[in-house]
C-alpha cells in the first residue's frame, strides 16, 4: 500500500508541476503570471509549514524567519559578497538550514506551545535587530546601507537577468525557475511525507513514548524535520528575492507569518496536498477583499477561527470526506488521519 | 547643484505673480477647448498606496488629494475631452514586493496610463522597474536620493519616473541653516551646545538624521545624544530619560510617523526640557494636532512639500478641509493634487496621454512634464533633468518660483495648523519661543 500511496501522490504531483508548465501557454498577463509565482512560493512555505507542525509535530513559528533567511542571503550574498545569484541561491537555502539546524537544537529540548514561544521569541529578536539597525555598514550613493538593510532591507540586487535576455517576456525566465523550485519541493515533500521518514515523523507526533520505545530519537527525527523544511523555505525565499530583487523585515512580520499560517490551516494541517489548496483559498480571498482595506484581516481571520472550530482537517479533509462520501474513495487517505500509519 | 544666483524679487511682487498665473485649471480647460476632444474613454490613473498600516494617514490624504484634483479636471473637461478616473491598490503600508504587484495590478488589470501617488513604505525605487517596463509615467513623492541616483544611471530606461519633490538630503543641513537663521535673527538662543537626534529606522530618516549629525560640529552644536528607535513606538519613557539626563538645546525627530511624534510630544510634555524640538514631517498632519493637542504648540517641523500658506496654498487648503472635514490634512493631500494637475497640463500640452505600453506617446507626456514649471499649493514643481526629482528652493535655487520650498511651519495654535515661519516670501508670521523654554 505504502508503494502505491507514494506512486499516487508523485502522480498528483506530476499532474500539477505539468499545469503550472503549461499555464504561461494560455496567459501571459505580467500581472497574473506575478500572481501565480506568489502563489507559488506561499505554497512551498506553507507545504513545508505543514511537514514541520502537521507532520513532524513541531510547533514552530520561525517558519517565516527562514523563509527571511532565504531572502536575505540572495540579498547580502549578491550585494555584499559579489556572489552569482545562481550561487546565491543554494548558499542562501544552506544558511536558512543552519539557522533551523541551531535554532531546532536549542527549542527542541522543550515540547508544544514552548517551542513556538521560543521559535516566535527568536525570529522577533532578529527582526528588532535588524530593523532597529541604523549604523552604516555600506554608503551607496547618498544613502547609508546597514549590513543586513536596515528597516527597508536591501533593493536592486542582482536578479535572475532575464531583462536583458527575454526583453518584454522577462516574467516567463522568473516563472519557470520558481516553478522548478516548486516542482522540486513537491516532488522531495511527497517522497518524505510518504516515505519511511514521514513514518517517523509522524510516530513521533502521535504518539512520543511509543515512538520512543521503538527507537525512534525524538530529537534527531524533528531536526531532521526542520532541516529539510527550512532548506526548502529558504530556496522559496531566495527566489522570491530574486524576483522581487528585494529583502526586507516586511518578510517576517506578524501579518506575514498569519497570512501563510492560515493558508495552512484553512487546506489542511497534516494533509499532503492542503497546503496548495489553502493557499490558492487564501489568496482568492485576499484578491476579492482587496478593496475592503482594514476588514481584510479579519476576513481572513474569521476564516482561520470557522475552519479551525467547524473544519478541523481544513479543505483537504473537506475533500476527502466529499470523495469518501460519493464513493470515489474508498478508504481514508493517509495524509489527512492523524492518528494512523500513512502507509 | 545652485543655479546662478538672481537677484531675489520682492515678496509682494513676486506672491502678486504667483497668484495671477495661478489659473492652471483654466489652462487646461483651455488647451481642452482648443483641441477636439479624442474619445470618451476614461484616462485611468493608478495609484499604489498606503490606505492601511502604519502610515494609513498618509495614503488616505494621498487619495483625497487625487480625487479632488479629478473632480476639478473634469469639470474642465477631463484632459482633452477625455475625464480621468482613477483606480486605487492599498500597499498595506508594505515594502518592495507588496508595490511592485500594486503597481503591475494598476498597470495590467486598470490599464493605467499613469501611476500618480504619494509615498510607499518601500526602498524609494520599487516601481520604477515596474512603470519602466511598462512604458508609463510615474510620479511619486516618496523623497530619496536613492530616485535621484537610478534615473542618472539610465536615464535612457527610468525617462518616464518623477519625484515630483526634492530629495531628503536637504533636509538635515536645510535645518541647521534654519537654526542658524534664528539665531542670526535673535529669535533664539541656544542654552548650551547640544543637540539630540531620535531617529526611526527607515532610510529617510537616517539620511536626514546622519546629515544633522555629521554637520552639527559645523554649527557649533555637539550631538549629545544619537537614539534610534524601534517603530512604531509610542512608549518614550526610556529616550525621554536620556534626553532629560542631559538636556540638549535642540531636540531634532527625524523618525516621521505622526502618531508616534504625537505620543512623543505627550511624554515630553509631563516634564519638559529647555530644548527646541523639531519633528521631521509628520507634525504636518492633522493627526498629530489630533492626538497632541495643546501639547503640539511650539513644535518646529519642516517639509519639502507643504501647502504653502499665500494665495493659492490657503484657497486650496481651505477647499480641502471644506471638502473633507476639519480632521483631513491639505499637506498630505496637496502632494498628489499638485502631482494630478501637474500630469494633466503635461498629457494634455502632449496631444493627449498613452495606454500602458504606448510608450512613444507616453515618452511625449514625460517631455512635457520634464519642461513645465508648474505652480501649486505646495510651490512650484520644476523637474531637476539630472535625476527628474523637483529642484528644491532654496537649497537648489534662491529663486522661489523656481523650486519646491522647503518650508519650516511651528505649531501655535493647535485649532488651526502651523504657521508657516520660513522661508521668505513664503513665510507668513514669526518663530516663537515655545511654552515650555526659558527666555
Amino acid at each position: 500500500m505504502g508503494n502505491n500511496n507514494l506512486r499516487r501522490h508523485l502522480l498528483v504531483a506530476a499532474l500539477i508541476a505539468l499545469a503550472f508548465a503549461v499555464l504561461p501557454l494560455f496567459v501571459t498577463e505580467r500581472y497574473f503570471l506575478g500572481e501565480v509565482i506568489i502563489f507559488l512560493i506561499w505554497s512551498i512555505v506553507a507545504a513545508n509549514w505543514n511537514l514541520l507542525m502537521g507532520h513532524a509535530g513541531v510547533f514552530s513559528l520561525a517558519q517565516m524567519l527562514f523563509f527571511a533567511t532565504g531572502a536575505y542571503g540572495v540579498a547580502v550574498a549578491t550585494q555584499f559578497a559579489g556572489l552569482s545569484i545562481w550561487l546565491a541561491i543554494p548558499v542562501a537555502a544552506l544558511a536558512a538550514t543552519l539557522l533551523a539546524l541551531i535554532i531546532g537544537a536549542a527549542c527542541l529540548r522543550l515540547s508544544g506551545a514552548y517551542v513556538a514561544l521560543l521559535t516566535y521569541a527568536i525570529a522577533e529578536m532578529i527582526h528588532i535587530l535588524i530593523v532597529t539597525d541604523t549604523a552604516c555598514f555600506r554608503q551607496v550613493g547618498g544613502s547609508c546601507l546597514q549590513l543586513f538593510g536596515g528597516a527597508r532591507g536591501f533593493s536592486r540586487f542582482e536578479d535572475f537577468g532575464f531583462r536583458p535576455l527575454l526583453k518584454a517576456d522577462w516574467i516567463l525566465g522568473n516563472y519557470y525557475v520558481v516553478w522548478a523550485v516548486f516542482a522540486f519541493t513537491i516532488f522531495a515533500l511527497v517522497v518524505v511525507i510518504h516515505g519511511r521518514l514521514g513514518l517517523g515523523f509522524r510516530a513521533i507526533r502521535d504518539n512520543v513514548g511509543y515512538a520512543g520505545s521503538r527507537g525512534i530519537n525524538r530529537r534527531k527525527i524533528q531536526l531532521i524535520a526542520f532541516g529539510i523544511s527550512a532548506f526548502l523555505t529558504g530556496l522559496a525565499g531566495a527566489v522570491y528575492a530574486g524576483h522581487f530583487r528585494f529583502a526586507g523585515p516586511s518578510l517576517f512580520e506578524f501579518s506575514s507569518l498569519m497570512f501563510v499560517l492560515a493558508m495552512v490551516i484553512v487546506g489542511g494541517l497534516g494533509s499532503t496536498w492542503g497546503p496548495l489548496i489553502g493557499a490558492a483559498a487564501i489568496m482568492t480571498v485576499v484578491e476579492i477583499t482587496k478593496e475592503l482595506g482594514d476588514a481584510r484581516a479579519i476576513v481572513l481571520g474569521l476564516a482561520l477561527i470557522l475552519f479551525v472550530l467547524f473544519l478541523p482537517k481544513g479543505l483537504a479533509g473537506s475533500l476527502e470526506r466529499l470523495q469518501r462520501a460519493t464513493g470515489l474513495s474508498r478508504k481514508p487517505g493517509p495524509e489527512a488521519s492523524t492518528s494512523k500509519d500513512p502507509a | 547643484m545652485s543655479d546662478s544666483q538672481p537677484k531675489a524679487p520682492s515678496r509682494r511682487k513676486f506672491l502678486k505673480t504667483m497668484g495671477i498665473s495661478a489659473g492652471s485649471t483654466a489652462m487646461l480647460a483651455g488647451l481642452n477647448q482648443s483641441a477636439s476632444a479624442q474619445s470618451s474613454e476614461p484616462v485611468k490613473i493608478g495609484c499604489p498606496a498606503p490606505l492601511t498600516g502604519i502610515v494609513a494617514a498618509d495614503g488616505i490624504e494621498f487619495r483625497r488629494g487625487l480625487e479632488m484634483a479629478a473632480e476639478e479636471i473634469n469639470a474642465v473637461g477631463g484632459i482633452l475631452g477625455r475625464p480621468v478616473e482613477l483606480v486605487f491598490v492599498d500597499t498595506e503600508s508594505k515594502g518592495d514586493d507588496v508595490v511592485i504587484q500594486a503597481a503591475q495590478r494598476l498597470i495590467d488589470r486598470d490599464k493605467a496610463s499613469a501611476l500618480v501617488l504619494g509615498y510607499n513604505l518601500e526602498t524609494g525605487t520599487a516601481l520604477h522597474d515596474v512603470a519602466a517596463d511598462s512604458g508609463i509615467v510615474a510620479m511619486h513623492s516618496n523623497t530619496v536620493v536613492a530616485h535621484d541616483e537610478l534615473v542618472r544611471s539610465d536615464p535612457e530606461k527610468y525617462w518616464g519616473i518623477f519625484q515630483y519633490d526634492p530629495p531628503e538630503t536637504f533636509y538635515g543641513i536645510g535645518f541647521l541653516d534654519f537654526v542658524k537663521g534664528l539665531e542670526d535673527r535673535g529669535e533664539f538662543t541656544r542654552p548650551n551646545n547640544k543637540i539630540a537626534i531620535i531617529t526611526g529606522p527607515g532610510t529617510y530618516s537616517t539620511n536626514i538624521a546622519n546629515a544633522i549629525k555629521d554637520n552639527a560640529d559645523k554649527y557649533g552644536l555637539e550631538v549629545s545624544l544619537f537614539e534610534s528607535v524601534n517603530v512604531p513606538i509610542s512608549e518614550w519613557g526610556p529616550t525621554l530619560a536620556k534626553v532629560r539626563a542631559d538636556e540638549p538645546a535642540i531636540i531634532a525627530v527625524t523618525h516621521f510617523y505622526a502618531a508616534d511624534q504625537a505620543q512623543f510630544m505627550n511624554q515630553f510634555m509631563s516634564q519638559p526640557t529647555n530644548s527646541l524640538v523639531y519633528m521631521q514631517y509628520g507634525a504636518s498632519l492633522a493627526a498629530f494636532r489630533d492626538i497632541a493637542g495643546v501639547n503640539s504648540e511650539g513644535v518646529i517641523y519642516a517639509t519639502v512639500i507643504g501647502a504653502l500658506q499665500d494665495e493659492i496654498g490657503s484657497g486650496f487648503a481651505e477647499k480641502y478641509v471644506g471638502k473633507f472635514g476639519d480632521t483631513s490634512s491639505p499637506n498630505g493631500g496637496g502632494q498628489t493634487y499638485q502631482a494630478l494637475h501637474a500630469y494633466a497640463v503635461a498629457a494634455a500640452l502632449a496631444g493627449g496621454p498613452g495606454e500602458p505600453y504606448e510608450e512613444d506617446r507616453n515618452r511625449m507626456v514625460a517631455d512635457r512634464l520634464r519642461n513645465l514649471i508648474y505652480r501649486g499649493p505646495m510651490g512650484t514643481m520644476r523637474i531637476n533633468p539630472d535625476g527628474q526629482s523637483a529642484f528644491c528652493y532654496p537649497s537648489q535655487t534662491n529663486d522661489p518660483s523656481l523650486g519646491m520650498p522647503h518650508i519650516f511651519s511651528q505649531i501655535q495654535d493647535k485649532a488651526v495648523g502651523g504657521v508657516l515661519i520660513a522661508p521668505s516670501p513664503y513665510d507668513v508670521g514669526a518663530f516663537k519661543l515655545p511654552s515650555w523654554m526659558k527666555a
